[in-house]
C-alpha cells in the first residue's frame, strides 16, 4: 500500500493471554479435524474454516471482506477436552508449585519476608538488573518452610519430571512397616533385643496395639509412627510420589493471591499464574499456515497444520471416552498424548520427547522452530532480509577508475533502475529514457502515472509511451553513469565494508573497482564476489553520498588514520621514482603525469650534458603534493622525508609515505585538505606509480633469487658449522654437563640452546644471500618500499627455510621417540627435527618437504580457528553495543536512557580523526594558530577576533591584590 | 595489604557530597540509577563510600587532560 503512514509505537507489554481472550478474538471455534470436503471446499469450522483468512486469490475472507494479501488472517480457536500445560512456562509452573502452599495456594513467605523480596524487586528494577535473581531467591526461602505459615499445612517436595509432568513427593508409610519394626526389635548382631513390654512402654501406645501393628493389621497413625521411630531408631517411610494433573495445577494457581504473584515480580493484572495451563488453543490464520497444491492437483498441508489436525483428533477422543465413562487408566494416556500433542505444536524439539513427525520421518517444524535460530524469523526473516535492487558478481581491478567509482556491468545498469520524479524540467531526459525502451541502455523499464498505475515498458510501447510523459508521471531509469549506489563486501566487519560509490557503466560482466579501495574491503581478485545496491529515495541518495563515499572513509576510525592510500605496485612505482631520484626528459615527464590534472610541467629541475631539460622524479611527485604542504620525518627507508611548500626535496616516497594503513603524506592531506584533495592525491600518485613501474619495467623471476655458487658453499658451510654446534650441545647434554638456564630444565634448556643455534645459522645464511642481492633487485625493491614480502621471505628463498615450528616448538611429534621411521630413536639432531637447510630455489628434500608441510599446516588451522572465534566474539560484541547511542548532550547512552559513558570515548573527540597511535599526539596549539592563520587576511582582523588583554601597569605590587579586589567586588555590586 | 587506590593506574576516586550531586543528575537529566555502577567491594573505593553514594572518578586523558566520571555504589 502506497498511503500507508508509519506509525509510533507507544508501549508494549508482555504478559500472559487469558482463556477468554482466546475466545474473543476467535473467529470461529474448529471442531473437526478435516480440512477441505470431497468438492475441494473448505469445512466450516475445520481447519481451512474461510473465516480464517483467504490464501486464494480472488476470495474475500469471511470475517473482514478483504482480499488474499490485505486480509492478515484470523485466530480461530480449540476448546481443549481437558487443561493442558504451556511448555514454554514449564519451569515457572515449577518455581509457582515450590513456593506456594499446596492447601491454601499462598506464597510460603511471612508478610515481613514478602515485603522485603517485594522492595528488593523494586531495587533491582531500578538497577536495571535482572529481577529472576531477586525471584528466585525468594522461592528459594519459600522451599525451605516445612510448613504454611499461613495456614499451617504440611508441605511436599514438588518433582518436575520434564518437560510437562509434577510430582509430589509424600513420606508415607511403609507398606512392609511391620516386618521393619519387628526386624529392629529382635536387634542387629549385637543390638539389645526389644520386647513389645518395652516398646509399648517407651512410645506409650497400648500393648494390644503395638501387637496389632507387629501383626500387620493396624496401621500405626503418624504421630504413633514417628514415636515407633524414635524409639527403635528406624525409618519407617518411603517415598510417594503423586502426579499433579494439569486440572489439579490449575485450580492451585487459581487460588493464589494477586498480591502473593506481586511479590514474586509478576504483575497478576496482566498475568495471572492460572492462564500458563491452557484450556482454550488459539488456532493460527491460514494465512500462517498456507496449504500448497501441488502439480498433481494434490493439496499438501503445512506442519502447524498437521499438528492441529493431530490435536483435535485427540481432542474428539478423549471427549467421546469420557462421555463413554471409560477408565481412569485410558482417560490418563489420552490427557497425556494430548499434552503431547499441544506440546510440540509449540516446540517440536524438547529433550526428552520424541519429535513429532511427517510421514516421511522429517520432524515436524512447528511454532518455535519457526523462530529459532540462524534461519528463524528473527535472525532469517526480519533481520537478515533480502532486498530489491541489489546485484551480485565478480569484481575486477580498473586503475582508469578513480577510487570513488564503480564499474557495473551494462546488464546490471539495465536491470536496477533509479526512480524519475519527472518535472517540466527534466521531462525532456523522461521521455528519452522512456523512447529507449528496457533493452537500450540508457532506457526505462517502468512508468507510474499520476493515478497510481505501474506500465511496463516494452519494446513495442516505448514510442507510444514516451510521448504520453508528462510531468507528476513517475520514471524508473536505468542506472546512468554517476548515479550513487552502495557497495559491500562480506565480511562486513568494519563500516568500510560498505560504502557509497559512483556509477560507471561499462560492457562485460563484472564490477570494476581501483584497486586502492581494496585495503578496506579486504578484497582481491582471485575471484572475490560483491554486492551492489541501488539507492531508492532522494534522502538516501543524500546520506549515501555525504557520509557514505569512497573519499569520506578515506580514513579509519579504528586508529584513525588513513586506511586508503597506495599499495603493492603503487609503492613499488613511486619507490623507483624517487628513491635514486632518477632523471626523465620531457616527454618521459610527460608521459609520467599523463593521467593526473597535471598538463604542463614546471621548470625543469636542470639541463643534462646533452643541453636537454630534465626533470628528477622527486620534482615529477611533487607536482601532485598541495602546494603549501609542509612535512618532515623519518621514512620508510630509514632516510629523512623533506616536504616544503609542496616540494619532495629529500627522501624516498614508499609504504610509510603514502601506503594504506596510515601512510604519512595521505594521512596530513586528509586531515589538513580536506577528503577531497586526499581523494584525488590518491588517483593521482596511483596514475603515477602506475606509469613510473611501466616506464622502469617490473618482474621478477626464479633468476632474481638465485645466488652464485659461491655464496651457497659459504650458506653451506655456516649451516655445517651450526650443525656442528648442535652436535656439540648434545654431546655436552649427554655427558651430564650441560647447565640448565635459571627456570628450565635441561632438557628445555637444550631445545632453546639448539633452536637459538640454528636461527642464527638461517639468519646467517640469509645475511650472505642478501650481499649478493643488489639494490635494484626487484625482491629487494619489493621488500625495501613496504610493497610486498618482507627480508625474510628472500632468506627463505635464497639462503634457508629454516627451522621448522610446531606449537612453538621443534617438530617433536609422529613415531615414538622420534620424528620419521627414518631417524633412530631419540635422536636429538636438527635434522631429525625438522631444520630445513636447503632455500626455497634449491628444492627441498623429502623429508624436509614433510616437516614443512607440518609447520604450513598448523598455520592454516590457526587462522581458521582464528576467524570463526573472532567471527563469534564480533557478533556478541556488536549485539551488546548496537543499542547505544551518543545523545546530543555527548553522553553515551542505551536505550533505557542509564549513562555508559559520560562523554562519549570520554573526550568526545571522533576516532577518525584523532590518531591513537602514540606518537601521532594532537598538537592542538598547532592546528590552532593554523587555522587562525587561514581564517584572517591581516594581522589587525585576527587580534579583533581575538581580542587582547593588555598587561596591567605594575605602578606597585601591592596594586595587583588591589585590582583581583576590585574585580571581585564589582561582580557582588550587582 | 597493598592500598591500589595509592597506585599510579588507579584514578582518584572521591565521594561526591549531596548538591554536588544533585547538580550532576540536573546536568544530565537522570536519577541517580541510571548512573553507572561501582561495587561496595571495589578496592578503589574510599574507606567511607557507602551503598548509595555516588564517586566522582577523575582520570587522566591523551586528549582531554581530564575526564570525569560517576559511578553509584551498589551492593
Amino acid at each position: 500500500m502506497r498511503n500507508t503512514t508509519p506509525k509510533d509505537i507507544g508501549s508494549i507489554n508482555f504478559g500472559l493471554m487469558e482463556p477468554e481472550e482466546y475466545r474473543e478474538m476467535s473467529a470461529t471455534k474448529i471442531i473437526t479435524a478435516d480440512t477441505y470436503d470431497d468438492d475441494g471446499f473448505p469445512i466450516d469450522m475445520g481447519l481451512m474454516d474461510p473465516r480464517l483468512g483467504v490464501i486464494d486469490p480472488g476470495l474475500e475472507c469471511k470475517t473482514c471482506g478483504q482480499h488474499s494479501g490485505s486480509c492478515p488472517g484470523h485466530f480461530g480457536h480449540i476448546e481443549l477436552a481437558a487443561p493442558v500445560i504451556h511448555v514454554g512456562f514449564t519451569k515457572l509452573i515449577r518455581r509457582l508449585l515450590r513456593g506456594t502452599c499446596r492447601e491454601c495456594s499462598r506464597l510460603l513467605l511471612t508478610e515481613d519476608e514478602k515485603e522485603e523480596f517485594r522492595q528488593q524487586i523494586d531495587q533491582s528494577r531500578k538497577l536495571g538488573r535482572d529481577v529472576n535473581d531477586v525471584t528466585k531467591a525468594a522461592i528459594r526461602q519459600a522451599r525451605k518452610k516445612d510448613r504454611c505459615p499461613h495456614c499451617g499445612e504440611i508441605q511436599y517436595d514438588i518433582e518436575h519430571e520434564k518437560p510437562t509432568t509434577y510430582y509430589e513427593v509424600q513420606q508415607v508409610l511403609t507398606s512392609e512397616y511391620s516386618q521393619r519394626i519387628a526386624a529392629a526389635m529382635q536387634g542387629g548382631e549385637d543390638g539389645e533385643r526389644t520386647t513389645p513390654d518395652e516398646l509399648a512402654e517407651e512410645t506409650e501406645i497400648d500393648l494390644t496395639r503395638i501387637n496389632e501393628i507387629l501383626s500387620g493389621s493396624f496401621r500405626p497413625r503418624e504421630s504413633q509412627r514417628k514415636a515407633i521411630e524414635k524409639a527403635l531408631d528406624i525409618d519407617l517411610t518411603e517415598e510417594d510420589t503423586n502426579k499433579l494433573m494439569p486440572s489439579d495445577i490449575r485450580d492451585w494457581f487459581e487460588a493464589i493471591p494477586d498480591e502473593d504473584v506481586e511479590a514474586l515480580g509478576i504483575d497478576a493484572e496482566r498475568s495471572r499464574p492460572e492462564w500458563m495451563i491452557l484450556t482454550v488453543l488459539p488456532v493460527p490464520p491460514v494465512t500462517a499456515r498456507p496449504s500448497i497444491t501441488l502439480d498433481n492437483g494434490q493439496r499438501s498441508e503445512d506442519d502447524l497444520t498437521h499438528k492441529l489436525v493431530d490435536i483435535i483428533r485427540i481432542n474428539q477422543r478423549f471427549m467421546e471416552n469420557r462421555e463413554a465413562g471409560a477408565p481412569q487408566l485410558i482417560i490418563e494416556d489420552l490427557w497425556e498424548l494430548l499434552q503431547y500433542h499441544v506440546t510440540t505444536f509449540m516446540d517440536n524439539e524438547i529433550s526428552g520427547t520424541p519429535p513429532a513427525r511427517h510421514r516421511s520421518g522429517r520432524p515436524l517444524k512447528t511454532l518455535s522452530q519457526r523462530l529459532k535460530g540462524k534461519e528463524g524469523r528473527f535472525r532469517g526473516s526480519l533481520s537478515g532480509k533480502r532486498v530489491n535492487f541489489s546485484a551480485r558478481t565478480v569484481i575486477s581491478p580498473d586503475p582508469t577508475l578513480s577510487l570513488n567509482e564503480v564499474g557495473v556491468p551494462d546488464r546490471v545498469a539495465k536491470e536496477m533502475t533509479q526512480t524519475m520524479n519527472v518535472t517540466e524540467r527534466n521531462v525532456a531526459d523522461a521521455r528519452r529514457y522512456v523512447s529507449n525502451g528496457p533493452e537500450a541502455h540508457p532506457g526505462a523499464n517502468y512508468v507510474r502515472r499520476p493515478d497510481g498505475r505501474r506500465l511496463k515498458v516494452t519494446e513495442k510501447n516505448c514510442e507510444e509511451l514516451a510521448k504520453k510523459i508528462e510531468p507528476g508521471w513517475e520514471v524508473n531509469r536505468h542506472l546512468i553513469d554517476g548515479d550513487i549506489v552502495i557497495f559491500n563486501r562480506q565480511p562486513s566487519l568494519h563500516r568500510m565494508s560498505i560504502m557509497a560509490h559512483e556509477v560507471v557503466v561499462m560492457p562485460y560482466k563484472t564490477f570494476r573497482l581501483n584497486t586502492v579501495v581494496c585495503p578496506p574491503y579486504n578484497a582481491d581478485f582471485d575471484g572475490d564476489e560483491m554486492n551492489m545496491h541501488a539507492l531508492q529515495n532522494e534522502e538516501a541518495r543524500a546520506e549515501a553520498r555525504v557520509l557514505m563515499r569512497v573519499q569520506e572513509q578515506i580514513l579509519s576510525p579504528r586508529f584513525g588514520e588513513n586506511i586508503i592510500g597506495a599499495i603493492q605496485d603503487h609503492i613499488s612505482g613511486t619507490y623507483l621514482l624517487t628513491h635514486d631520484n632518477p632523471r626523465f626528459n620531457e616527454t618521459q615527464a610527460l608521459d609520467l603525469l599523463r593521467a593526473t590534472r597535471i598538463d604542463e610541467l614546471p621548470e625543469p629541475s636542470g639541463i643534462d650534458d646533452e643541453g636537454e631539460p630534465f626533470w628528477t622524479g622527486r620534482d615529477v611527485f611533487s607536482e601532485l603534493l598541495p602546494d603549501d604542504l609542509n612535512l618532515e620525518f623519518t621514512g620508510t627507508v630509514g632516510d629523512d622525508v623533506v616536504i616544503e611548500d609542496g616540494q619532495l626535496l629529500e627522501g624516498t616516497i614508499a609504504e610509510d609515505e603514502v601506503g594504506e594503513f596510515g601512510g604519512k603524506i595521505v594521512d596530513t592531506i586528509t586531515k589538513v585538505y580536506g577528503n577531497t584533495r586526499a581523494r584525488i592525491f590518491i588517483n593521482e600518485v596511483s596514475t603515477l606509480a602506475m606509469r613510473a613501474i611501466m616506464h622502469f619495467g617490473f618482474s621478477i623471476g626464479i633468476d632474481d633469487e638465485t645466488i652464485p655458487e659461491e655464496a651457497e658453499s659459504r650458506i653451506d658451510e655456516t649451516i655445517d658449522d651450526a650443525y656442528d654446534r648442535v652436535e656439540e650441545l648434545i654431546e655436552a647434554y649427554e655427558r651430564g654437563e650441560l647447565e640448565s638456564l635459571p627456570g628450565r630444565t635441561i632438557d628445555e634448556t637444550l631445545e632453546m640452546k639448539i633452536m637459538q643455534t640454528l636461527s642464527r645459522a638461517r639468519d646467517n645464511a640469509g645475511n650472505i644471500a642478501e650481499e649478493h642481492f643488489t639494490e635494484d633487485n626487484p625482491a629487494v625493491v619489493m621488500a625495501n618500499s613496504g610493497a610486498r614480502g618482507s627480508m625474510l621471505n628472500l632468506t627463505q628463498m635464497a639462503g634457508a627455510v629454516g627451522q621448522q615450528a610446531v606449537r612453538g616448538e621443534r617438530i617433536n611429534r609422529g613415531y615414538e621417540d622420534r620424528t620419521l621411521s627414518h631417524y633412530k630413536p631419540d635422536d636429538l639432531s636438527a635434522e631429525a627435527h625438522g631444520f630445513v637447510e636447503n632455500s626455497y630455489t634449491s628444492g627441498l628434500t623429502p623429508r624436509e618437504f614433510f616437516f614443512h608441510a607440518m609447520g604450513g599446516r598448523e598455520g592454516l588451522v590457526d587462522t581458521a580457528v582464528r576467524t570463526s572465534k573472532s567471527g563469534y566474539l564480533q557478533r556478541r560484541l556488536i549485539n551488546a553495543l548496537s543499542e547505544l547511542e551518543t545523545q546530543y548532550d555527548g553522553t553515551v547512552r542505551d536505550t533505557s536512557d542509564t549513562i555508559v559513558q559520560f562523554e562519549f570515548g570520554e573526550d568526545g573527540t571522533s576516532p577518525v580523526m584523532v590518531s591513537s597511535s602514540e606518537e601521532g599526539d594532537v598538537d592542538v596549539e598547532q592546528i590552532a594558530d593554523r587555522i587562525l592563520e587561514s581564517e584572517f587576511d591581516s594581522e589587525a582582523e585576527k587580534e579583533e577576533f581575538l581580542g587582547s588583554k593588555p598587561e596591567p601597569t605594575n605602578l606597585s605590587e601591592h596594586a595587583d591584590s588591589r585590582r583581583i579586589a576590585e574585580d571581585v567586588e564589582v561582580t557582588s555590586d550587582d | 595489604m597493598v592500598d591500589v587506590s595509592q597506585h599510579e593506574l588507579v584514578p582518584e576516586h572521591t565521594v561526591l557530597e549531596e548538591d554536588e550531586l544533585e547538580d550532576v543528575l540536573a546536568e544530565y537529566d537522570i536519577d541517580r540509577t541510571d548512573l553507572p555502577k561501582i561495587k561496595r567491594t571495589d578496592p578503589a573505593l574510599p574507606d567511607e563510600a557507602e551503598i548509595g553514594d555516588v564517586i566522582e572518578i577523575v582520570r587522566d586523558s591523551r586528549t582531554t587532560d581530564q575526564a570525569v566520571v560517576y559511578r553509584l555504589v551498589v551492593d
